[in-house]
């Protein structure tokens, strides 16, 4: 441990279906006040699935000022560029002329594809029969258009924010499925400890909340048919669950080399202190019901960052609310934990906030840094009838105050890719 | 800690052949796979022409035929450079002679890293059915989409699906990453993977790029934006007007060397070093002094603890196109002074293949040094002034040292140098 730069989480900043803001989205999680409604950004009401976990009311010209960058911003790029922003005022610190280039920048990024709406144009302007009319498609005007292909773009995201906060280090956007965000604060953690640069900004955004991201989940059979019951349709590790949630948002950190954290007197809410990261190579879609895959990484995260499970006090837990999920996640706790496990505090905040795909892992490794920042845990709505195959300590009915000394936050993708994020309490950082 | 970090197998695919010494061959030659795009009729485009991969038979790049109907054309190069790469290295027969616990931590200790490209567009076409059903009226797509939508859309557009088939057709478990960077993802996800091993992550790694841009819409949209010629990829050119897309895929296995030597690997080359820097001017905007490539340049340099004299050759980008040629140019410069080592790039023979040219690019860069052959760049005619003075020449030129430097740039301004020393024999 003794020859690794450390790296300190010194700003925040959340868009989440629970709340625009840091501090709207942590009081709603305290509180169990759920983010999931019938879904009003789109017609909804011929699908099997008619809920959601949307961001509402957002405006992101609130945060940006710059029109022509809006511009080439897809919803998701949006909630991206108003995360950093709040991350940055949080953390009190930009990117200067002199500093730019030991500034960097990883996020994770949903799947890229048009818009509901340009992929219905395309269809409306050069199909025939159901298939792409070639010759339609080079000779329409309206066709091709530039701003399309920007927004389109799988790095565009990255893009967006490099020109926004003016960083000119290392750069990269990550894609691991639901396991994205917290893949790309782990290779971020990475950059600094390699010495790559001193200060990232590092996150995920994602909004599948679309027809066509909503149609891939429900052919998918993924999520939760409970339209009657919006509030209670996420419910993680209770008995009668029946599948997840879709939503859509950003969390995005601001992480600086310990040394220089301290030097300018940062507050420091946590100490980003390991990375773990693993392939189930299993199945698609599939975890292994013993946790193999999970296991590794929440063993390797604990030793990447020095830590030994009797230490850990809360664990974020990817609890999707699907069986498979929410089983297997507690096979691989238990297994990591053993004995210890009794002395582990777990809630899923996707309780409350509903799945954000790529942006989950970011926003959760958030949650992590304020439940140590402020020695609160928050609840796992909605758990009221116990599964006796998930009988972990979770934190149900109300937010629980304790005092966190490490903390871990899990996230598993589809394809297999399994992220475990260790956070340290800042004090019990050794000089 | 610190161990050095070795290349123990090859794998690639593009237009100009199905494995990297076959694709080397075609660039030693001075044969380009540039030709007439096949898939629709592009015959009154003004950038009709592509380097596509003919004639692809799915079956003979990834046996099981139950998986194709979740991969795409990307995938499928992907998964068949992989595990060519794979193959060519051993580790398999390797891992057949370890007992069941061995075996286990192997795979746990046995890294994925990919930079995959492709699918944007036309992947979502496999909505238009239910678009046409639904007569514009979403309620009406909202009931009748399950009917009409392959269940398996979402599955087939996961950007990480090469990740996730090697790590079930291999076994491989321990770290991975899917770098979704445009231009630069294959040769960032070599120096992930690189610097993995060096910290221990892991004991060894596959590393792959892959990517398949020829489909009509994204070929429109590169068009409109004037970054494609109508003809040839002339790297420096005074008369280039722009790149061609090509397609396929790069991959490279690499294992420390402590575990290379134990079980007597060939070996091929040497990771040295690597950097990533980006300029920050925006998605399509480059800077005109070279500011991003050269500082990723010099950040491999320190990397990997060399000084710029000791590059024996620069494996450029060279898209041919007007602007980031000239600003490569600028760079190269300001990192080697007026005398830099021979530069080459292969994008003249194999076009462009965004995430999987850093890959594919750097395995080739390292047949370059075995061979002690710099190919030349077949399309050059007449330096570019602008570009000048840099030593690119039509005709093939000799290394000066066993170290290759391959730069790989992409949209939002960021550049990837990697660096490799090339080794031959086995490790002892």
């Amino acid at each position: 441990m003794s020859g690794k730069r450390r790296v300190a989480i010194t700003g925040i900043g959340l868009v989440t279906p629970a709340g625009i803001g840091t501090a709207a989205t942590w009081e709603a999680l305290l509180a169990g006040r759920s983010g999931i409604a019938p879904i009003r950004t789109f017609d909804a009401s011929g699908f099997p699935v008619r809920i959601g976990a949307e961001v509402k009311g957002f405006d992101p010209g609130r945060w940006i000022e710059d029109q022509k960058l809006l511009k080439l911003a897809n919803r998701a790029h949006g909630f991206a560029l108003a995360a950093a922003e709040e991350a940055l005022q949080d953390a009190g610190i930009r990117p200067t002329a002199e500093t730019a280039s030991r500034w960097g920048c990883v996020v994770g990024t949903g799947i890229v594809g048009k818009a509901f709406d340009e992929l219905a144009a395309t269809h409306a302007e050069c199909v025939s029969e159901g298939a792409l009319d070639t010759d339609r498609l080079f000779s329409s005007h309206r066709m091709g258009d530039p701003v399309t292909f920007c927004r389109t773009q799988a790095c565009a995201g990255v893009g967006l924010l490099l020109r926004r906060f003016g960083i000119r280090g290392y750069a990269s956007s990550v894609h691991t499925a639901c396991a994205s965000g917290g893949q790309a604060l782990g290779t971020a953690l990475k950059v600094i400890r390699r010495g790559m640069a001193d200060r990232m900004l590092a996150g995920g955004f994602d909004c599948m909340l679309n027809p066509v991201g909503l149609s891939s989940f429900i052919l998918l059979g993924a999520l939760s048919p409970d339209n009657e019951t919006p509030e209670r349709a996420s419910r993680p590790f209770d008995a009668t669950r029946n599948g997840f949630v879709l939503g859509e948002g950003a969390g995005v950190l601001v992480l600086e080399e310990w040394t220089a954290a301290r030097r300018r007197g940062a507050r420091i809410y946590a100490e980003l202190a390991g990375d773990g990261n693993s392939l189930s190579s299993y199945r698609i879609t599939d975890s292994h019901p013993s946790g193999d895959g999970p296991i590794q990484a929440m063993r390797a995260a604990l030793a990447d960052a020095g830590a030994t499970a009797e230490t850990v006090d809360y664990i974020n837990a990817h609890g999707t609310s699907t069986l498979m999920n929410d089983r297997s996640e507690c096979a691989a706790i238990r297994a990591v934990f053993g004995p210890s496990v009794s002395g582990v505090a777990v809630s899923s905040t996707k309780s409350v906030m509903g799945h954000l795909i790529s942006a989950a892992g970011a926003v959760e490794a958030a949650v992590c840094a304020l439940a140590i920042h402020h020695s609160l845990l928050p609840v796992n709505a909605n758990l009221t009838t116990p599964d006796p195959d998930c009988d972990l300590d979770f934190v149900s009915e109300r937010a629980r105050p304790r005092r966190v000394r490490v903390a871990l936050s899990n996230s598993f993708g589809f394809g297999g890719s399994n992220s475990c994020l260790v956070f340290r309490h800042p004090e019990e950082v050794g000089a | 800690m610190s161990g050095r970090i070795l290349v123990t197998g090859l794998g690639g695919i593009c237009a100009a052949g199905t494995g990297p010494e076959q694709i080397w061959d075609a660039l030693a030659a001075g044969r380009s796979a540039v030709g007439p795009i096949r898939d629709w009729n592009a015959s009154a485009w003004p950038a009709p022409v592509a380097a596509g991969i003919p004639d692809l038979d799915p079956r003979a790049l990834v046996e099981d035929r139950k998986l194709h109907k979740l991969l795409r054309r990307t995938d499928l190069f992907g998964l068949y450079a992989a595990a060519r790469a794979i193959d060519a290295s051993g580790l398999l027969a390797f891992r057949a002679g370890l007992d069941p616990a061995a075996a286990e931590t192997f795979n746990d200790r046995s890294g994925v890293y990919v930079g995959p490209g492709g699918g944007a567009y036309q992947n979502q076409y496999e909505f238009f059915p239910a678009l046409t059903a639904a007569h514009g009226d979403l309620v009406a797509f909202g009931r009748e989409m399950s009917a009409v939508v392959n269940p398996m859309f979402l599955l087939r557009s996961l950007p990480n699906n090469v990740l996730c088939h090697i790590g079930i057709r291999h076994g491989f478990k321990g770290p991975n990453a899917c770098v979704t960077n445009h231009a630069v993802s294959g040769a960032l996800a070599l120096l992930e993977a690189a610097w993995a091993l060096r910290d221990g992550e892991a004991d060894r790694a596959v590393a792959v790029g892959h990517d398949a841009p020829i489909e009509p819409e994204n070929v429109l949209y590169y068009q409109r934006l004037g970054l494609l010629s109508g003809a040839a990829v002339r790297p420096f050119d005074a008369d280039r007007d722009g790149t061609v897309l090509g397609e396929g895929a790069g991959a490279m296995v690499l294992e420390t060397a402590e575990t290379a030597a134990a079980r007597g690997a060939p070996v091929l080359g040497e990771f040295l070093g690597g950097g990533c820097a980006s300029e920050g001017e925006g998605l399509l905007s480059i800077r005109a002094d070279g500011d991003g490539p050269a500082r990723a340049m010099g950040l491999a340099l320190t990397d990997a603890g060399l000084r710029a004299a000791e590059v024996g050759l620069i494996v450029a980008h060279g898209n041919a196109t007007r602007h980031s040629d000239v600003s490569e140019a600028a760079a190269i410069r300001r990192v080697f002074g007026p005398a830099p080592p021979p530069v080459t790039g292969f994008k003249w023979s194999i076009g462009h293949l965004l995430a999987g040219s850093g890959a594919l690019e750097a395995a080739l860069g390292l047949l370059a040094l075995r061979r002690g052959l710099v190919p030349g760049v077949a399309t050059l005619r007449t330096l570019d002034p602008a570009c000048a003075p840099l030593p690119v020449s039509p005709a093939p030129q000799a290394p000066r040292s066993d170290v290759v430097l391959t730069l790989s740039r992409g949209f939002g301004g960021i550049g990837v140098a990697l660096l490799f020393r090339g080794l031959t024999g086995s490790v002892s």
